[in-house]
């Protein structure tokens, strides 16, 4: 198993940087997964990380100047690795004016993702700040534990209104209730709403847009059969929709999500060769 | 004493300087000599202090008189004070926005009602005053030679803050790591914590052409307190001096410290010790301590680091390690500890011969963790002696190393809690 990355370009690291600090506000310990292609940054529903899972999804080529992967074997061509992804955060925190950054797997007191930057200073040497980030390596015999979440049936599908409103309502609400309900219609309308004993407080997003979504199965007149005006909602924990607002530090090209009415919430983010997938359980 | 100044870089330095001392305990000694102002401050383990002295040149204007005749007979000196740090730190706490309401600063003295005021004219005709109340105390000064440090740093502030900003805020110690060659600085987490295989580690290696000057005499890694000195960072990054950094091997003290024309600061920290050989001496930092002339001092000279101070508030905790060695053959030193809250001399005499009495010490002392038999991996203290006062009262130091040469202890000696 071997591992060997360099980013080179400023614009790459920054942009990497901000999506692990997307995902590190996500999760506090999730999976990194990758391919000869590819990286994930993948959180699976346990019952421990309350339901929520997130499925990020890079193109390394994007990134990386230079990447090897040597998998498990040769039919697995694959590393999962188990990660604090606050580490990685932090260690490219202070790399933003890095000549290069070199990310290798190496095996110290224990397997590590160990992360070199190489930064500018007044010698004829550069400085060199090397951080050790302690990894699990994940047995091949759970890999399936960590599939890509498929796309639920949902009741709506919708784009999301400007994330920094969005946020700057929810953190607002956060103060009253410690859940909220989203709902939404097919005709582009969504509600935020918290209701306590005391005071409830909706704010109406309109023309918003309904992607459109194309299923197998599905034929030209079912499309009529949706009432477009009825509401599908679910009741979610308030904080997790706010990590996910608050984390976001660029605002992606596309932003939507899916409800399954009372079931879950299903929030896709889209940045030019970055994917974010989020899913928050609903509420009894 | 009344000092005046007005504002430029003053309250930004000031307040900065209050807030290294801060880093290192809740309170500071205030001793304002003829020839400027003194802070100082030890931290409650006894394994940091911090030295700031503001020349009489910083402020704008420094008066300094002795205390009234009437005192003089009993040779009182003007009595440095004990401050407690919280109240001191919000009169500099928003040292950026002070900067622009802030015209001028007061401080003075007012012995007989046992004060300090901190007086701050702002803009607008608004004057808040604080007047803090002090304590007597006996400033404890290091007696630490810098010039026999056979490692000698010397660097601009701006980069040992661009080397420190590496290391997470909870970061707690660190370690320099010398040869003549090569230097860098790397995290450190103690191999018997839980944290140990799961925490980050942080390396930085640097040329020594970065730094103005490199002396190293020997190879060396010593380990210090991170968390001690980040105060000190800022300071310095306000007076934009560089940075001295004297050391020796592990186990000896270090030395942070920078000077210019109107101040000089020096932190001493101590380091870890790990050493190879069982029989290398250690030798512990030495502290002087202010000779007090008052009369229910006199019948104790000889124990003189012992004696708690007269100021019921200060428990002080005098933390001294004897080196016991225990056959360990890892390297590394296991040193226990013997707590003491000093009231009586009887009760210090006792423990003072019995360096075989371990007891634990509070929680919240990052340096001494860990339960259980196990002596402990500990920072070194740092002793204090008896030291003159500008030569005056000519004191033999009258030093009393407790750590006399290791007494051989082979079985891990019982830990009580301290009483405290």
């Amino acid at each position: 198993m071997r591992f060997r990355a360099k980013i080179v370009d400023l614009a790459c690291l920054n942009h990497f940087s901000r999506v692990v600090n997307t995902v590190a506000r996500l999760a506090k310990t999730c999976t990194l997964r990758l391919a000869a292609d590819k990286l994930y940054f993948i959180l699976s529903d346990k019952v421990a990380n309350g339901g929520v899972s997130v499925w990020c999804e890079l193109c390394q080529g994007n990134f990386f100047d230079e990447f090897q992967m040597e998998g498990v074997a040769a039919e697995h061509n694959e590393i999962y690795l188990e990660l604090v992804p606050e580490n990685l955060s932090r260690a490219l925190k202070t790399a933003q004016n890095a000549k290069t950054v070199k990310i290798k797997l190496t095996n110290k007191h224990c397997p590590c993702l160990t992360v070199a930057v190489e930064l500018p200073s007044l010698s004829s040497t550069s400085r060199i700040v090397t951080h050790d980030i302690p990894v699990g390596i994940i047995p091949r015999r759970l890999w399936s534990d960590f599939r890509e979440p498929s796309v639920p049936d949902f009741d709506v599908s919708i784009y999301l209104p400007v994330l920094k409103t969005m946020k700057s309502v929810v953190e607002r609400m956060k103060n009253l209730s410690n859940c909220i309900v989203i709902e939404a219609n097919l005709s582009g309308e969504m509600n935020l709403k918290i209701e306590t004993d005391l005071v409830s407080v909706t704010t109406h997003f309109k023309d918003l847009g309904n992607p459109p979504w194309v299923s197998d199965d599905e034929s030209p007149s079912s499309a009529q059969d949706k009432d477009l005006e009825s509401m599908a909602e679910a009741r979610i924990d308030i904080k997790k929709l706010l990590q996910l607002l608050a984390g976001q530090q660029v605002n992606p090209t596309k932003a939507l999500c899916n409800i399954v009415s009372r079931r879950i919430v299903h929030f896709i983010l889209l940045h030019e060769d970055v994917s974010l997938q989020y899913f928050i359980p609903a509420l009894a | 004493l009344r000092m005046q100044t007005d504002l430029s870089s003053f309250l930004l330095v000031f307040g900065r300087a209050i807030h290294a001392i801060a880093r290192i305990s809740d309170e500071f000694c205030f001793d304002p000599v003829e020839k400027g102002l003194a802070l100082r401050s030890v931290n409650s383990s006894r394994s940091a202090c911090a030295y700031v002295f503001f020349s009489s040149m910083f402020f704008q204007h420094y008066c300094w008189a002795a205390v009234s005749e009437s005192c003089q007979k009993e040779k009182q000196l003007p009595i440095p004070c004990k401050l407690i740090i919280k109240s001191v730190l919000p009169v500099f706490r928003c040292v950026n926005m002070l900067d622009r309401n802030v015209e001028k600063c007061n401080i003075y003295t007012n012995i007989n009602e046992h004060h300090i005021t901190f007086q701050l004219i702002c803009k607008h005709g608004v004057v808040k005053t604080h007047n803090l109340t002090f304590q007597e105390c006996d400033p404890l000064q290091a007696v630490f030679a810098k010039h026999m440090c056979p490692n000698v740093l010397k660097l601009q502030s701006r980069l040992l803050a661009d080397i420190m900003i590496h290391f997470p805020m909870s970061q707690e110690e660190v370690t320099l790591s010398v040869t003549p060659v090569k230097v860098c600085f790397k995290s450190y987490t103690d191999e018997d914590t839980a944290d140990f295989s799961k925490a980050m580690h942080t390396e930085i290696q640097l040329n020594p052409d970065e730094f103005d000057s490199f002396q190293v005499g020997v190879d060396s890694e010593v380990t210090f307190c991170l968390k001690e000195l980040r105060g000190l960072l800022a300071f310095s990054e306000a007076t934009s001096t560089p940075v001295s950094i004297h050391f020796d091997i592990s186990g000896k003290p270090i030395a942070f410290s920078i000077e210019d024309m109107v101040l000089e600061a020096s932190f001493i920290l101590a380091t870890l010790s790990v050493i190879e050989d069982e029989a290398a001496p250690e030798q512990p930092l030495r502290f002087s301590q202010r000779q007090e002339s008052k009369p229910h001092r006199n019948g104790n000279s000889q124990n003189m680091e012992l004696v708690a101070p007269r100021s019921p508030l200060a428990k002080q905790q005098r933390t001294i390690i004897p080196k016991l060695s225990n056959g360990d053959t890892t390297g590394i030193e296991r040193a226990t500890t013997v707590e003491t809250v000093g009231r009586t001399m009887q009760e210090l005499s006792s423990t003072h011969s019995d360096y075989h009495k371990v007891r634990k010490l509070q929680s919240h002392l990052p340096y001494f963790s860990k339960q259980g038999n196990k002596a402990l991996q500990l920072f070194h203290s740092l002793f204090f002696g008896a030291v003159s006062f500008k030569g005056k009262d000519a004191i033999n130091d009258t030093f009393h190393s407790l750590a006399t040469a290791s007494d051989t202890e082979e079985d891990s000696v019982p830990t009580q809690r301290s009483q405290v």
